[in-house]
């Protein structure tokens, strides 16, 4: 792996279901090591392109590489480089927390005393250890939040994905989960977040991509996309032609 | 071939299988038990033997092998269903694994589940004096490509049905009526002429008629039929799985 090559390479993406286009020639360059913001209206196509980039969805035109890897053609590896936290809750609600870790992490071949020690680590650092053994669906909405967050990391990789990853949590978590995104930013890990908190997206993030209609609007890094003291928001209604509408 | 991935998936669904065990496999053996004893014990002891053997020892065969392939079936469309419907399939979706992994994982796991109920079946039979094996290796083939088979099955209708009704339309109208008429409880003799060269259609008749040879001696049909039937299922039908993963269909969409 080269260590030039993109966290993530996104070329001309396009995703249609039946005669409806979600993704319209979509193409991302994420530098390894970045954070990006990726904004946009609900049905813009966010969380479809994330769906594309990490094998949830099949894609009909373009390509999608993570650090060199396809992943349609190289889909073994480039999903070891990828850990995603999707919005919506999709995990067998009866499963307990501790073996749910377990089993994804067994998914990504890692074996089981690597797997054991990893789990431990990911339930006291998200602060679950002692909900180990309770069922999902008996966790409350921040905790199984954090559950999915454990689970985007268990195999330890290098683009993380999270798909609004602060919907309906509280403010403690919320922030508990800022000094943790910041800390594997630090770290080097490149980051993709999405959330329609603007405010914790432009604390965040080095980056912003904005998406409307399926189509990329504008990318770039935080420097110069709020260029002259803009705040975030403002670029946003700007970009999305809601200004007026405030 | 990531193996430890494979072992995973094998894993989690038979943990999944104990976690309902009274639904999995307590279920299926308890309705055995009685087929076995009012069969055996009731209605078995005024009828006269069958082939040279006990009504019981004739039906047990039946009685099992239904047992063996709604196992086999059931695990596999349930899980495969209730993991589309809470999306908790999009955890392999993203992971490290191959199509056929992901298949192979859920077959294997099917016709472990089939063969926990069948060798609980086995051993009530015989507490009942109602089992006896001519051929273990041909049973124990039987007994596999059977539950394979159902395997499968199990996989499309878990992938293809929308809604919880949709997954029992099979098991109701196709497994159940057509393994009761596939001659459980008679040999082709006892029916009318019509009924027999309608029997020789329905699919379940050879895999009764072939485990019933493995274990009682005894079969009305052409055995390399049944060998063929569930060797050429096993390939049609693994392919389709195959190729519905592959695409993508009600799971990439």
């Amino acid at each position: 792996m080269n260590n030039d090559t993109p966290a993530l390479e996104i070329k001309e993406l396009r995703k249609t279901y039946g005669k409806s286009v979600a993704v319209d020639d979509i193409s991302i360059t994420l530098p390894r090591g970045s954070f990006l913001g990726l904004l946009g209206p609900n049905g813009a196509g966010k969380t479809t392109t994330i769906g594309c980039i990490v094998g949830v969805h099949k894609i009909n035109g373009g390509s999608i590489q993570t650090f060199g890897f396809d992943v349609e053609k190289d889909y073994r590896e480039s999903r070891k480089t990828v850990g995603i936290a999707p919005q919506e809750f999709n995990a067998d609600f009866f499963g307990k927390v501790g073996k749910m870790l377990d089993f994804v992490a067994g998914y990504y071949g890692i074996p089981q005393v690597q797997r054991q020690k990893r789990v431990e680590e990911l339930l006291e650092q998200f602060n679950l250890t002692k909900h180990k053994e309770k069922g999902f669906n008996e966790l409350s909405g921040g905790l199984k939040r954090r559950v999915i967050l454990a689970r985007a990391l268990v195999h330890d990789p290098e683009l993380l994905i999270l798909d609004e990853p602060t919907a309906g949590v509280d403010v403690e978590l919320r922030h508990e989960l800022w000094g943790y995104l910041k800390k594997l930013s630090e770290e080097g890990k490149t980051i993709l977040l999405t959330s329609h908190y603007l405010d914790e997206v432009e604390l965040l993030a080095n980056r912003f991509a904005f998406i409307d209609e399926g189509k990329i609007v504008a990318d770039g890094p935080k420097e110069k996309m709020l260029a002259g003291g803009k705040k975030l928001e403002e670029v946003y209604l700007e970009l999305t032609g809601k200004k007026n509408a405030v | 071939m990531n193996l430890i991935g494979l072992q995973t998936i094998i894993r989690r669904e038979m943990e999944r299988t104990f976690r309902v065990a009274v639904q999995t496999i307590f279920s299926p053996v308890i309705s055995a038990t009685l087929f076995i004893f009012v069969f055996g014990s009731i209605v078995g002891t005024r009828i006269d033997e069958i082939g040279g053997v006990s009504y019981i020892t004739f039906v047990f065969p039946g009685i099992l092998i239904m047992n063996v392939l709604t196992s086999a079936f059931t695990h596999s469309s349930s899980s495969v269903y209730f993991a589309k419907f809470v999306r908790s399939i999009e955890e392999m979706l993203v992971a490290p694994l191959s199509y056929f992994e992901i298949m192979l994982g859920y077959v294997i796991s099917a016709v472990f589940r089939a063969l926990i109920v069948g060798i609980t079946i086995v051993l009530i039979g015989i507490l009942f004096g109602a089992v006896v094996m001519q051929s273990f290796p041909l049973f124990f083939a039987y007994i596999i490509g059977t539950a394979v088979v159902f395997s499968l099955l199990g996989i499309i209708t878990g992938l293809v049905a929308k809604s919880f009704e949709q997954l029992n339309i099979l098991s109701t109208f196709i497994i159940l009526p057509f393994s009761f008429l596939g001659g459980m409880f008679y040999t082709l003799e006892m029916l009318p002429e019509v009924a027999q060269t309608v029997t020789l259609f329905n699919p379940f008749f050879y895999f009764v008629d072939g485990i019933r040879y493995a274990m009682v001696g005894i079969n009305d049909s052409n055995l390399l039929i049944g060998a063929a039937l569930i060797f050429g299922l096993v390939a049609a039908l693994g392919g389709l799985v195959w190729r519905i993963f592959y695409t993508g269909w009600r799971i990439r969409e």
